[in-house]
């Protein structure tokens, strides 16, 4: 079927409008064909798709291809035509033999209908039958068993036998009923063993039958299958056979047309070939002109490039013999330079080893140095202390010294003074008893003086100096005078000033009359009787008054730090100007008093005044001091603590001026001294001096007439000495002895020896 | 005598060793080839023939088959003994040459188109349906099916099992009440009677798809008892349980079995609803009216393509019961009502419900005592259904009138391809006029099948 369409479709590409690969295509489906390839196969179906349509195409188109067609068409239809008559032959050959099978089948469904027909009914009639049967049988039982009951009523035994035997005829009836029934039932039973039996039979027949159809049925179907199978190969291959020789012929006729073609071809190629060649031959030529020039070139751009090689070759030697060098040079540098390299290497490592030497040196020192610090911190606390110490002493030494160079001042004054008057003593002689000249005792400043010069008074202690205020206060008038006096005495020309400057310093105090001086300490001692130590206290009471005021303002002074001279006169000074303060302004007569005050200090600058004036301003003073007595008790208090609190600063101010006036002025010394030893004039001392030359020749007279004296009187005893000394040797026995006794040359030396001593 | 062996060289590439080594006897020995008259390359086998040898006869301790080459395996399958062990074969071996020889050494009948053309799964379901064949139940060791399943679940895609033996008990028994009728025979056994219980099996074999069953006894010849084709209650709960589990079976078959109404709704409540099953077979059997009603609610509850009930005892209730489902269906295309009593009810019924119904193809109502008034109906239903290609009326009483109303409604119908009225009383000029008809149809069909399928990309 499918083939004969490959076939058709074979047929149709043959009229499809491209004529010129019809031929091909018609051996390559015949190729094709035996071994049917998938895609060979789906493209056949296309092409007989495509045929198709076409066709259908062209029959709408127009009738004019139509007779040629159907023409060729009668002519393709022979194979279908033969595939489609066995076919229908073949179906209907194998419906009927299903037939025939089935037909016994169908057979047998009917028979068994029909049996069951059958079988319904008998079985119908055999339930009727059996229905019957039990109802009449039932019937005839209940009979016979009510003719039970009417037994018993008999009496009469004939009667009994009769109904007896009755019923025993009517129950063998029932049995003998009953009896045919089973028979019956059984005979059926029987027939339709027989029946199932046959039924097998039939069956088996039917079976066989059936196998036999079948076989058969087979065998022909084989049979007709193999022939019509045959039919349509013949079919096929009677086409194919036509078809190939169409094919073959049109092949032939393209080879033919192809092979004229491809001599006409040949010739025009033979003739191409010829033309080409002369064309090569002329190439030839003119390449082989072009080619010598090119190679006469070449060589000579191969010889310019040799030496143009061989300079560069000869630079090439130059360059690496140079560059050998240099790589020499280098090598030793480096070689060098790992020498070195490996040295610093080493130095590094030494310079690290000693860097963590010092390191720990340094940790070490510092340490060292620490604790050095810390001892001479120690040494420098322990210094200072020392000099302090030292301080201390120098203090104390230079107390001492003073006082040394006091007495040593004194001892050396004393000295002094006494070899003056010695020298005045021998002047004094040498006038008198030498020269014979009355002497008169000369009068000089100095000769009075005792103790070092500008020394000033030592401080005395502010308790002595209220003691002696206290004391003096009674006798004040006169003593003041009287000091006044004894200071005019002692003053010269020179000393004036300095006791001038003493006098400075005491006149506070002195212009601050004794008596409130006094009336001040007093207060002063007794309103701060707290200052006071309570045990000092008790032993007062003892005491006198006086006494007792004396040692509370000890005691007093000592609370508040007062030791000086000074600070004493600070103090009353402090209290005058406090009072005056207060009392300004109410008490005009004070002021006043101030002014003299000043003014009297300008007169003692002026020089020794008159004891006179001194008098008149003191009990001005003693005017002046008169409001202080009233103090009130109650202000002193007061006037301390503000003293005390000045009093500090004061101290401080102090301070460094003390020490400074401490050191003393020895200028004056030197003419001191020079002048107690200036105390012989300067003609007396060329008087003396030519005096001495005529007493030094007056002594030298004397001392040659006492030397002449002296060595007379040796020389009396040497001449004794020796007279004796020589009677001695001469009266000796040894003289005899000798050949030539010495005293033969005695005599001659004695003289001698007597005359050199 | 060189030639072959040089063939061989050629073909026993892998082994590279031995080939060389045979190459250079070849050159040593050649020349005592003239010398020795007895020498023969045949009597030195190939090393890989010696080891192919040694595989084949201990290929049941020492299975190597996968590692070998194509060609080595060829040969060794081909040398293996159909005997081995099927725990050593079943999963080791699919080439279908060595099942052939299994399958033709143990049986004389082979029809492979029977069984997918695999020869494998034709020996495996042969296998199991022997055994099955011959389990009988409390004697029979049940792990000779049990080890069985492991092997052969793969390749079993359809069961055909033609004889369940009852119990060994019964015989005993039947000795016992030989003299007794077989009446009481059947209530006593009832107990012990039943045969075995597949459910194991049919829930163990994930492709089984087509299960054909009969709960009889064959060739039992002179032995015959009634209860040997005894179909117990037990029996058909243990069937529809397990073929309820079977989700994959497409084709159930349980014919010749005795199944009654009762059997019959107990298999149907289970099948309700069943995702597979395309083909239902119930054909002689008791099924009466109920069954049928069953039935017909299942034809509307599953996906049923085919249903077969042929020699039973429906009546016309049952058939309405199936005509009332059939018009209502769309996927049922075949139905076969042989030898029932349908009766003329019955066929009016269906008729009806063919007037709606568009997927029958195929209805068989032979042997049903259908009368005229049937004809009469399915000559309405030729001239409006369009689907249904073959009618079977054989062996009915449909008459002559009958026949030529067929006959009337056929002559517009182009989709009838089969009628069968043999045996229907129609006449012979009506039934070869309605063969025509049909056969004219059938051309029809035919040429439209052909214009149609190469249309069809391959």
């Amino acid at each position: 079927m499918r083939r004969g369409a490959g076939a058709e479709a074979a047929a149709a590409g043959g009229r499809a409008p491209a004529p010129a690969p019809a031929p091909a295509l018609a051996p390559a489906l015949a190729l094709s064909d035996p071994g049917p390839g998938p895609e060979e196969r789906i493209a056949a179906r296309r092409r007989r798709i495509a045929a198709r349509l076409d066709a259908k195409r062209r029959e709408a188109l127009g009738e004019d291809a139509e007779p040629k067609v159907a023409e060729e068409e009668e002519e393709q239809r022979r194979s279908h035509k033969q595939i489609e008559e066995s076919r229908q032959r073949l179906a209907k050959l194998l419906f009927d033999g299903t037939q025939m099978v089935t037909n016994i089948q169908v057979a047998a469904d009917l028979r068994e209908t029909q049996r069951r027909a059958e079988e319904a009914e008998l079985k119908l009639q055999r339930v009727e039958k059996l229905e019957n049967e039990a109802k009449s049988s039932t019937s005839k039982f209940e009979e016979i068993t009510s003719k039970w009951a009417l037994a018993k009523e008999m009496t009469i035994p004939q009667e009994l036998w009769q109904l007896l035997n009755q019923q025993q005829q009517q129950c063998a009836l029932l049995l003998e009923e009953k009896n045919k029934l089973i028979g019956d039932l059984q005979q059926e039973l029987k027939n339709k063993d027989e029946q199932y039996v046959q039924a097998i039979k039939k069956q088996s027949d039917d079976i066989h039958l059936l196998l036999e159809r079948m076989e058969e049925q087979i065998r022909i179907t084989l049979k007709t299958y193999r022939h019509k199978l045959l039919q349509i190969e013949k079919a096929f291959e009677l086409e194919r056979r036509e078809l190939l020789d169409n094919n073959r012929k049109k092949w032939e006729k393209a080879i033919q047309a192809h092979n004229t073609q491809e001599l006409e071809y040949l010739h025009a190629r033979m003739r191409k070939v010829e033309e080409f060649e002369k064309q090569l031959n002329q190439l030839r030529v003119e390449d082989e002109e072009e080619y010598n020039s090119m190679k006469i070139q070449l060589e000579n751009d191969v010889q310019n490039l040799e030496r143009q090689l061989q300079q560069m070759k000869a630079i090439y030697q130059l360059n690496q013999e140079k560059l050998d060098y240099n790589l020499q040079v280098l090598k030793k540098q480096d070689e060098e330079n790992t020498i070195i390299r490996s040295q610093q290497k080493r130095k590094l490592n030494r310079l690290h080893s000693l860097l963590n030497n010092l390191r720990t040196k340094l940790a070490k020192q510092e340490k060292q140095f620490g604790e050095e610090n810390q001892s001479l911190a120690a040494d420098c606390e322990r210094i200072t202390g020392q000099c302090e110490e030292v301080q201390r002493r120098m203090r104390h030494f230079a107390v001492s010294d003073a006082e040394k160079f006091t007495e040593v001042w004194l001892m050396n004054e004393e000295e002094a003074k006494g070899l003056m008057r010695k020298a005045l003593d021998a002047d004094r002689i040498i006038h008198t008893q030498q020269l014979g000249l009355p002497w008169e005792e000369p009068r000089y400043w100095f000769l009075n003086n005792v103790g070092p010069l500008g020394h000033y008074k030592a401080k005395r202690m502010a308790t002595k100096l209220a003691a002696e205020v206290l004391r003096e206060s009674s006798s004040e008038g006169q003593e003041e005078e009287g000091r006044e006096k004894k200071e005019e005495v002692g003053s010269g020309e020179g000393g004036k000033e300095n006791t001038v400057k003493v006098e400075d310093r005491v006149t506070p105090l002195q212009n601050i009359s004794k008596k409130t001086a006094k009336r001040i300490l007093e207060l002063v001692s007794e309103e701060s009787g707290f200052l006071i130590e309570s045990k000092l206290l008790r032993p007062l009471h003892v005491l006198g008054r006086h006494e007792r005021t004396l040692m509370k303002l000890d005691s007093i002074f000592a609370a508040l730090e007062i030791d000086s001279e000074d600070d004493l006169y600070q103090l009353v000074d402090f209290f005058l100007k406090y009072k005056a303060q207060e009392v300004a302004v109410s008490q005009s007569q004070g002021s006043p008093g101030g002014e003299d005050v000043t003014d009297l200090a300008e007169d003692r600058e002026d020089g020794g005044s008159s004891a006179q004036r001194d008098e008149l301003k003191s009990p001005r003073s003693s005017l002046g001091s008169l409001p202080s007595v009233y103090i009130h008790a109650d202000d002193i208090l007061k006037i301390l603590k503000a003293f005390v609190r000045d009093f500090d600063k004061l101290r401080e101010k102090d301070g460094s001026a003390k020490e400074v006036l401490q050191v003393r002025d020895s200028s004056k010394d030197g003419e001191y001294w020079e002048a107690l030893a200036h105390v012989i004039p300067e003609p007396t001392l060329k008087l003396w001096d030519a005096l001495a030359v005529a007493l030094e020749e007056y002594y030298e007279v004397l001392t040659r007439r006492a030397s002449l004296l002296a060595e007379a009187a040796v020389l009396q005893q040497q001449n004794s000495e020796l007279c004796l000394l020589l009677e001695e040797y001469v009266s000796s026995g040894v003289n005899s002895k000798l050949l030539s006794p010495p005293t033969r040359w005695m005599d001659l030396k004695l003289p001698c020896a007597g005359e050199a001593r | 005598m060189q030639q072959p062996a040089a063939g061989d060289k050629s073909t026993a590439v892998p082994s590279l060793y031995p080939c060389q080594a045979s190459l250079a006897a070849d050159l040593y020995y050649t020349h005592r080839i003239i010398e020795d008259p007895e020498w023969s390359l045949a009597t030195v086998p190939h090393l890989t023939e010696l080891c192919l040898q040694h595989i084949v006869h201990n290929f049941e301790k020492n299975p190597i088959l996968d590692r070998l080459l194509p060609q080595h395996q060829r040969k060794v399958l081909d040398r293996l003994s159909t005997g081995l062990p099927l725990a050593v074969t079943a999963n080791l071996i699919s080439d279908e040459d060595y099942w052939k020889r299994c399958c033709t050494e143990r049986w004389q009948v082979c029809d492979i188109s029977n069984y997918g053309d695999s020869w494998k799964r034709m020996f495996f379901e042969r296998h199991l349906e022997n055994i099955l064949k011959c389990f009988i139940p409390n004697s029979t060791d049940p792990n000779q099916v049990l080890e069985l399943i492991p092997l052969c679940k793969d390749y079993v895609r359809k069961l055909e099992v033609d004889q369940f033996l009852p119990p060994v008990q019964v015989d005993q028994k039947e000795e016992r009440d030989d003299l007794s009728d077989t009446g009481s025979d059947f209530g006593f056994g009832t107990v012990s009677m039943h045969h075995y219980d597949l459910g194991v099996l049919i829930t163990a074999l994930p492709h089984l798809e087509e299960l054909d069953l009969t709960y009889g006894v064959k060739d039992c010849g002179m032995n015959f008892e009634w209860n040997l084709f005894n179909f117990t209650h037990q029996d058909c709960c243990n069937l529809a349980v397990a073929v309820k589990m079977c989700h994959n079976l497409k084709v159930f078959k349980l014919t010749r079995s005795k199944v009654d109404d009762d059997k019959t709704r107990l298999l149907v409540r289970h099948l309700l609803d069943h995702p597979c099953l395309v083909e239902l077979n119930l054909s002689h059997n008791l099924i009466r009216d109920k069954g049928a009603q069953a039935v017909g609610k299942l034809i509307n509850r599953s996906r049923l393509e085919t249903l077969d009930l042929c020699n039973n005892q429906i009546h016309h209730l049952g058939a309405q019961a199936l005509a009332q489902a059939l018009a209502e269906n769309s996927t049922l295309t075949s139905l076969n009502l042989r030898l029932n009593c349908v009766e003329d009810k019955g066929g009016e019924a269906i008729g009806r419900a063919l007037l709606t119904n568009t997927t029958l193809k195929s209805i068989h109502l032979g042997s049903n005592n259908l009368c005229e008034p049937t004809a009469t109906l399915f000559s309405q239903v030729l001239t409006q259904n369009t689907t249904l290609a073959n009618i079977n009326f054989s062996c009915n009483h449909l008459g002559l009138d009958g026949g030529k109303q067929l006959l009337d409604g056929l002559a517009d119908n182009k989709a009838l391809t089969e009628f069968d009225l043999r045996l229907a009383e129609v006449g012979q000029e009506t039934e070869y006029l309605i063969h025509q008809v049909v056969w004219a149809n059938r051309e029809a069909a035919r040429l439209g099948s052909l214009q149609h399928p190469p249309a069809k990309p391959l």
